[in-house]
């Protein structure tokens, strides 16, 4: 008898576990049911923008009493945020809502996780209220995919104590590149403590070379996709006038920057001036070693332009949802005037809505925030394709050389170009 | 089969059987599901393309053909031989050093052996942190202590001359408490009374070192050999966490597991990737084959 009930509870043991296992196993998201509530999931990476949600959050479901909405952040950094959509996607357990960029968009698209959000749109009558490019990037074959909640461009942050210290005025609105040069040269031959360098010049895309080669009249993928523009001479032009910063002394060279950003140096005071997607803002103004003594301008004219990429974020709605109409419910309301409001006084992020725009730089009135609105609407939007996050690292891959010094711009151009369009050949 | 051999299992025999297999069940189903499964798949996957959502689509041959003409790829796999002949052999030897000497009478010995056993226990990209900050070309402790000393400073890690070198450095590093505390663990196993013969008959320490505790100790060392140089082919973290995209090193540091990262989790090519992490288990395979055919001339089991 007794031996038959050890044999009762080891089994019953083995089941435990083997249930526990099984329960850890499949993540299978728990719709809470409290009371009848539909809980709907957002996902999102930026924990800076979370006090927005709370306060946006706490107001819609004051509204909407039987929604509950639930926040998971998963960090951005490393691409985590989009390996952990990408398998929940795959798995059929990704949030209901969720924000998505304009590099993933394509590629989600043909994955066949977006649900087609046009309804929405004229709910919202989106082009009327967004800016045209923002809501284009989101549209593949009619269908709204995204929609476009804020956008950022890039300006000209300065450091003014090194400006006082060596006795140089403060950069302008209306500067030109060369105005950006001479000033560069000002400082440096001003005698800038050790380590402080007047401007920096890492190989950045989005915030250095694409808005001057763009402003330069060059290009980077023509509009059937189908070659890149890296052998126009106006393309380079765009490019080269960073190098030649480099060259000049005027920037800390390409390995110190590969090893140190340029938003670290100037968030230690280690560079006059730095360009800064409008998404820095909220880190450089909490950053206690310089956050009294910076302000910033629009970013230097180039070629008599103005130059600038807008890029931005949207929000997607999942196609294996289970609550489609309440998930839509809340994109639309995340889209109303009410929100995009909230949304840009937090002054963390620009409202993508044309009437909100201005309240990002309302936010913060001892600074020029502005910078980054005034010619919003001249900026120009990421080139993006399916493969372009191959693209970039490709790009990378290359023009490190030229920024290094060992090759010229002109020769790795040419070879960016064979090895870009060959890529572009493996899109179907 | 025959039948002589293969007797009627009794009632109770298969009752015992249902039991032991009820025990083993929730380990074996873990490893179904997370190892075998997954291995199985990705075999699969290597012959499909494989977009981010997991939605295959065969294509035979194409991600191996591709993966043979694709110069990064044996570009990685020679960065990561390079690596593995390295620092195994390296490490190995400095712990089997340190393994000695803690196995001898020396005071504060446990305190050794928890230092220098820490880095295994420490978050490699911890440790990778730490290690990038170390040979940081502007701030870095190492350049300092070398202008200190009037020698010129680098560019450690941005350099493709010096940046192998120093991954390698803290692969050893952190491997060494590791592979010390399992070769430990083999020399207290060497009965005492092989010293206490060798020295009677006049060997020193060095001779005994080598005619009695190396051979005594061949199979840990063999042990150790296996999953160093497996671990070897594996290293991602302190490469990933080490060597940005931006450096003039990165193609000259980038081991196949990096590569294998990239194009899975980048670029969204599973189908590809899973094709080059086919390529790691068979290399890996074959060394290991080779390993165990090689043991029988220097590993002694007595």
């Amino acid at each position: 008898m007794k031996k038959r009930g050890l044999k009762i509870v080891a089994l019953l043991m083995v089941s435990v576990m083997t249930v526990g296992m099984m329960a850890g196993c499949g993540s299978k998201k728990e719709e809470k049911s409290d009371g009848g509530k539909t809980t709907i999931t957002l996902g999102m990476w930026d924990v800076k923008q979370s006090p927005f949600y709370d306060e946006a959050i706490a107001a819609y479901e004051a509204e909407h009493p039987d929604v509950n909405i639930e926040v998971q952040i998963t960090p951005y950094k490393g691409g985590e945020y989009w390996t952990k959509l990408e398998a929940s996607a795959a798995g059929g357990t990704a949030p209901d809502v969720f924000w998505i960029n304009v590099l993933h968009a394509e590629s989600y698209f043909d994955g066949g996780i977006l649900k087609d959000l046009s309804d929405v749109a004229e709910e919202v009558a989106l082009e009327e209220n967004y800016p045209e490019a923002l809501v284009e990037a989101y549209n593949f074959s009619d269908q709204q995919i995204g929609l476009p909640k804020d956008f950022d461009t890039n300006a000209l942050w300065y450091n003014k104590d090194i400006f006082d210290k060596a006795g140089v005025e403060y950069p302008t609105d209306d500067w030109t590149y060369e105005d950006l040069v001479a000033t560069a040269t000002e400082l440096k031959e001003a005698g800038l403590e050790e380590g402080v360098y007047p401007f920096v010049c890492p190989v950045d895309f989005q915030t250095w070379y694409y808005p001057t080669v763009f402003a330069n009249g060059g290009w980077i993928l023509n509009d059937d996709k189908t070659e890149t523009g890296y052998a126009d001479p106006k393309t380079q032009e765009g490019i080269q006038c960073w190098i030649d910063m480099i060259d000049q002394g005027l920037s800390p060279s390409s390995s110190v920057l590969a090893e140190t950003s340029a938003d670290t140096l100037f968030g230690a005071g280690q560079t006059a001036m730095v360009l800064a997607g409008s998404y820095m803002t909220p880190e450089y103004l909490t950053n206690d070693a310089i956050n009294k003594s910076i302000d910033l301008v629009e970013f230097p004219e180039f070629n008599g332009e103005e130059p600038n990429v807008i890029n931005g974020l949207g929000y997607a709605v999942f196609e294996g949802t289970k609550h489609e109409k309440e998930a839509k419910e809340f994109v639309a309301w995340l889209m109303s005037e009410e929100a995009m409001k909230l949304q840009g006084e937090a002054g963390t992020v620009i409202s993508a809505r044309n009437d909100a725009q201005h309240f990002f730089a309302d936010s913060n009135k001892e600074i020029n925030l502005a910078a980054y609105t005034n010619h919003a609407d001249k900026a120009v939007p990421l080139p993006v394709c399916k493969v372009a996050a191959e693209l970039y690292d490709l790009e990378l891959s290359k023009l490190k050389l030229a920024y290094a010094g060992e090759e010229s711009l002109e020769e790795v151009c040419k070879e960016l170009k064979i090895s870009a369009d060959e890529l572009l050949g493996t899109m179907e | 089969m025959s039948k002589k051999i293969k007797k009627k299992a009794t009632k109770r025999e298969k009752k015992d059987w249902l039991v032991a297999y009820l025990f083993i069940l929730p380990l074996l189903a873990g490893i179904l599901l997370f190892y075998v499964y997954p291995f199985i798949q990705n075999i699969w996957f290597s012959f499909n393309d494989v977009n981010k959502f997991n939605v295959a689509t065969f294509t035979g041959f194409d991600n191996y053909i591709k993966m043979f003409q694709d110069k990064a790829v044996w570009q990685s796999l020679g960065n990561t031989f390079k690596y593995v002949l390295i620092v195994v052999p390296v490490s190995i030897c400095l712990s089997l050093f340190i393994a000695a000497l803690l196995n001898t009478k020396i005071k504060g010995k446990s305190i050794y052996r928890t230092i220098y056993f820490l880095p295994s226990v420490t978050m490699a990209a911890a440790v990778a942190l730490v290690w990038k900050w170390i040979f940081n070309g502007q701030s870095g402790v190492l350049n300092a202590i070398l202008r200190a000393f009037g020698l010129s400073a680098r560019e450690w890690l941005q350099d493709p001359k010096t940046s192998l070198y120093c991954i390698m450095v803290v692969g050893i590093w952190m491997v060494v408490g590791y592979n010390m505390i399992i070769l430990l663990a083999g020399l207290q196993g060497v009965s005492k009374s092989y010293y206490e013969a060798a020295a009677i008959d006049g060997a020193g320490p060095v001779k005994q070192f080598f005619a009695i505790t190396i051979p005594l100790l061949s199979p840990t060392i063999f042990f150790v050999l296996i999953t160093s140089i497996i671990s070897g082919f594996q290293v991602f973290d302190t490469v990933y966490m080490m060597v940005g995209k931006g450096s003039m090193a990165f193609e000259s540091t980038q081991t196949v597991v990096m590569l294998f990262y990239r194009n899975a989790f980048d670029y969204g090519q599973k189908g590809y990737a899973a094709a080059i992490s086919v390529l790691i288990f068979v290399v890996i395979l074959i060394i290991t084959a080779i390993q165990m055919i090689g043991q029988k001339k220097w590993v002694n089991y007595d």
